[in-house]
């Protein structure tokens, strides 16, 4: 009987061993690599990405009558005659001030020689237009004390000074891309008004407490507003605001040397440093801008249909581009949407509307806003913290591959459900994005969508569908 | 005097706690792994997955030809009327291990990787002898095996625009659990019936990943709970010509059932937010009235030759079936299966009882599937070998079987499988316990 026993153990473990044997075999198996299948898959019980690509895009240019250019750090200076925004101008004013340590001056040594503008262009300094046409600019001194009235909160590119008579004048050529030396400087001078040299030569020499005491000089030097000189037009230059109003004079040494020396009259004011801007619209696509009436009217809106099938995003000058999208609900509506995959916006510009001379904005920004037209939060992208910037895919060759393109989907999650009053004039605005856009006059032309679908803006919606079970 | 061998069985199961052990880590074992499937069926997708046409018994050497085949010893549940062939009041269990390798060849297989291989368990079932006329049989076996897994560009609807990848993956298996009876009439007849219950999940997967980096852009998955009753019936007809010939008639008949499913779908997106928690009950595909005859000839009780033909009219629940089953490109037809298979086997006589110590077994089958793809219904066909042996001094038997077959074809962009089967059948048998009562 023991030996049955035995030998029905014996039997059964190697029974359970073998199994327990090929068990731990089956994790060596590999799986083959197929691509059968996907012509079999359901057709109504699975989910797909569908895009929608055809919704309907209102485009509308705001006009805001001002924005703020003080600051900068460019003098703006120039004017030049765009074929969509028309002729736009440039004054740039900069308040001064006198050496901190005046030179000591010696009647019998040292000879008064000019007074001149000595304006600094850097590398990648701003520039817009024909720049191969020489510039004529004209020194002109503010003819009012240069400050902030009560409640300004600073200086806009609508604000303009008096000024008194054209004290300089001078023609210069500037290669903004071929800098004159190995530092990267284009300096240009433009001579000034003898006198007014004589003048505040005789001051530091005398050392007045005009030079001495800053109120005073202000009081009777306000400051200076450098502009382009009536009939001279082609671009506009942003000069560093390190220019400086210089008075040169000779110092003779007794062995008969004379060397040239000067006096600098240096920016004394970041803050009072700004650009006015003047802008005609006559002749252009956007002569029909509506503008604001009154101080608490929200910047207006001008459809694009009014503006030649096309907006346009120039934020120096005051102009974005704001996007609604009155039908996005209904993709939300639809029977087989259960949830949005991501959103895509891509901005095409409008095709001869750029060149290497009238030049795109290499950043383009996309903000929230609502029927108060006002620029809002930046819309972030999926995952990310920092404000898009469009990404700018640019093409001169193929300029319908020029693009600008931007995730809006948390801006799409929130409107595709929007039902809320308002929600027709909740949208986006794009705008040069600060401290850029306060400084450059590149601008974006956006057609509208009775161009043809490769030509002109797209919001692209990718949602997840799922037929309802039939 | 020596003990006699019911004598010698019945006391060698004395040793309870070792068996009673390892049968219950085997149970375990099965019911965590039994209807698991490794190896890729990439016509699994369709329909229910891979019908099972396997009993993984005594037949299955023979092809799983086996409606008209009865066994004193062996569970035949290829027919419910079988069962009263077991020895009178005979316990016995079985279950059923195979290893499968499988190679796939076609124009939608990637040549660096064409195969694959699995071990998995197939059946438990175990059976009784009630009383002189009257057999029972109760167990869970495969009923159909769902696992696929491929990727595919993922165009943009409506255009050629590859915007991401989408995996697909499916896996699952619909089980039946059954309790069958069968009784003997005059000695000549036994009528069974076998209620069966369909059950099983199949999960279908399909995630659209990201073409650039695989991130998920949203995944769905399908959970397909499904069950009800499906019915066989069953007949044997047998008996003697002459003093060495033994015939026996089988038939067997499936009443066509609706699979009832209990779906609940979940859809989540790029962040694993559910978008979608959908949830029905209904009816999913109708199972088919099935039919089945079968023949065996058994020559001087050592040459058995047997032959069956199935046959599932899924045509006659083609109707139904069309609009609630998922999927495109395909469709479900009638599938038919025939099979011979031949046993030699060696008996003894101990004491005026002839024991069977082996046997030796080869089958042949040649099938259509329920599938018709791209104009082309699938086709499985194949040969077996068995070899099976009886021990004389414990309640087990061994039985090993062979199989070797081709299931489709690499014309109009299919697939052709080629499998390669070792399985595994551990019988264990004793008397059941008779309250002292003399047992015949």
């Amino acid at each position: 009987m023991t030996i049955i026993h035995n030998h029905l153990r014996k039997e059964l473990l190697f029974l359970f061993l073998s199994i327990t044997a090929l068990f731990f075999l089956v994790g060596c198996q590999k799986q083959p690599s197929l691509t059968f299948g996907s012509t079999y898959v359901p057709d109504n019980g699975q989910t797909n990405i569908i895009v929608v690509d055809s919704s309907t895009i209102n485009m509308s240019t705001v006009y805001t009558d001002s924005t703020a250019t003080d600051a900068t750090g460019y003098l703006m200076v120039g004017s030049y005659k765009d074929a969509f925004l028309g002729q736009m101008s440039s004054t740039g004013y900069i308040q001064l001030q006198p050496p901190v340590t005046l030179p000591t001056l010696n009647y019998l040594v040292d000879t008064y020689d000019s007074i001149g503008m000595v304006m600094i262009f850097r590398t990648n300094n701003p520039f817009y237009g024909d720049t191969t046409i020489p510039q004529t600019y004209q020194v002109q001194e503010i003819d009012t004390l240069f400050q902030l009235a009560p409640f300004q909160p600073g200086w806009y590119s609508n604000h303009s000074l008096p000024l008194g008579p054209v004290i300089g004048q001078g023609s210069v050529f500037i290669t903004p891309t071929r800098p004159t030396t190995t530092e990267n400087i284009d300096t240009i001078r433009i001579p000034m008004d003898y006198s007014l040299g004589q003048q505040l030569y005789n001051m530091v020499y005398n050392k007045s407490d005009t030079m001495t005491t800053l109120t005073t000089f202000q009081q009777y030097f306000p400051g200076l507003a450098i502009s382009e000189a009536p009939g001279s037009q082609g671009n506009i230059y942003g000069f560093r605001d390190s220019s400086i109003m210089r008075i040169y004079y000779q110092e003779n040494s007794t062995g008969g040397v004379s060397t040239t020396k000067y006096i600098d009259f240096t920016l004394n004011n970041k803050s009072f440093q700004f650009n006015s801007l003047t802008a005609n619209w006559a002749g252009s696509p956007i002569s029909n801008l509506a503008k604001p009436t009154s101080l608490s009217q929200p910047p207006p809106l001008t459809s694009s249909a009014q503006t030649g099938h096309a907006s346009y995003v120039q934020t120096i000058g005051g102009l974005n581009v704001k996007l609604t999208f009155p039908y996005l609900n209904s993709i939300a509506q639809r029977p087989d949407y259960i949830g949005l995959l991501r959103a895509e916006l891509t901005v095409i510009p409008l095709a001869n509307s750029f060149s290497t001379t009238y030049t795109l904005p290499p950043q383009v920004g996309v903000y929230s806003t609502d029927l108060h037209n006002l620029i809002g939060a930046p819309v972030l992208a999926v995952g990310s913290g920092t404000p898009q910037t469009g990404n700018l895919s640019l093409n001169y060759f193929l300029p319908l591959q020029t693009a600008y393109n931007y995730d809006v989907t948390n801006f799409v999650a929130f409107q595709i459900v929007n039902t809320a009053p308002g929600a027709d004039s909740t949208g986006l605005i794009l705008s040069i994005p600060p401290p850029t856009g306060d400084a450059t006059f590149k601008r974006l032309v956006i057609a509208d969508q009775t161009y043809p679908a490769n030509e002109r803006i797209i919001l692209s919606v990718y949602y997840i569908s799922l037929y309802p079970h039939q | 005097m020596k003990p006699s061998i019911n004598k010698l069985v019945t006391q060698a199961i004395h040793p309870r706690g070792s068996v009673r052990m390892i049968l219950i880590t085997l149970l375990t074992i099965i019911s965590v792994k039994m209807m698991a499937q490794n190896n890729s069926l990439p016509y699994s997708q369709m329909g229910i997955g891979d019908l099972e046409d396997g009993y993984y018994n005594r037949t299955s050497g023979m092809a799983n030809t086996g409606i008209a085949y009865r066994s004193n010893r062996f569970l035949i549940q290829n027919n419910p009327a079988s069962f009263s062939a077991l020895t009178d009041q005979y316990f016995t269990m079985e279950l059923g291990i195979r290893g499968e390798y499988m190679s796939y060849a076609g124009t939608q297989v990637n040549v660096a990787s064409t195969e694959s291989g699995d071990i998995t368990f197939r059946k438990l079932v175990m059976g009784l002898k009630l009383s002189k006329h009257w057999g029972t049989s109760a167990g869970l076996v495969p009923f159909s095996t769902q696992n696929y897994q491929f990727s595919v560009p993922y165009y943009l609807v409506g255009t050629t625009v590859q915007i991401a990848n989408s995996y697909y993956q499916g896996h699952g298996s619909v089980n039946k659990a059954y309790w069958a009876n069968s009784y003997e009439f005059f000695h000549h007849l036994s009528l069974g019936v076998e209620a069966g219950y369909i059950f099983g999940q199949l999960n279908q997967n399909n995630i659209i990943q990201a073409s650039a980096n695989g991130a998920t852009l949203v995944s769905s998955t399908n959970d397909l709970n499904l069950n009800n009753l499906y019915f066989t019936y069953g007949m044997q007809f047998y008996g003697n010509v002459g003093k060495k010939w033994r015939y026996t008639l089988g038939a067997t008949y499936s009443m066509k059932a609706s699979l009832l499913a209990a779906s609940t779908k979940l859809v989540l997106n790029n962040d694993s937010a559910i978008l979608q928690n959908i949830q029905n009950n209904e009816s999913y595909l109708n199972l088919p009235n099935a039919y089945g005859a079968g023949l065996a000839i058994t020559y001087k009780d050592k040459y058995t030759f047997l032959a069956d033909f199935r046959y599932q009219d899924w045509n006659g629940v083609a109707t139904t079936n069309t609009l609630e089953y998922p999927g495109q490109g395909y469709s479900i037809v009638s599938a038919e299966r025939g099979s011979v298979g031949f046993e030699v086997s060696h008996k003894k006589t101990f004491y005026n009882t002839r024991v069977e110590l082996n046997y030796l077994q080869a089958g042949l089958y040649y099938g259509n599937t329920y599938l018709q793809i791209n104009g082309q219904q699938i086709r499985d066909m194949g040969i077996t070998a068995g070899i099976g042996a009886n021990s004389l001094k414990s309640p087990l038997a061994y039985d090993i079987i062979f199989q070797y077959g081709i299931k489709g074809t690499t014309a109009n962009n299919l697939i052709r499988q080629n499998y390669a089967d070792l399985t595994f059948v551990l019988n264990f048998g004793q008397i059941w316990y008779t309250k002292g009562k003399k047992f015949d």
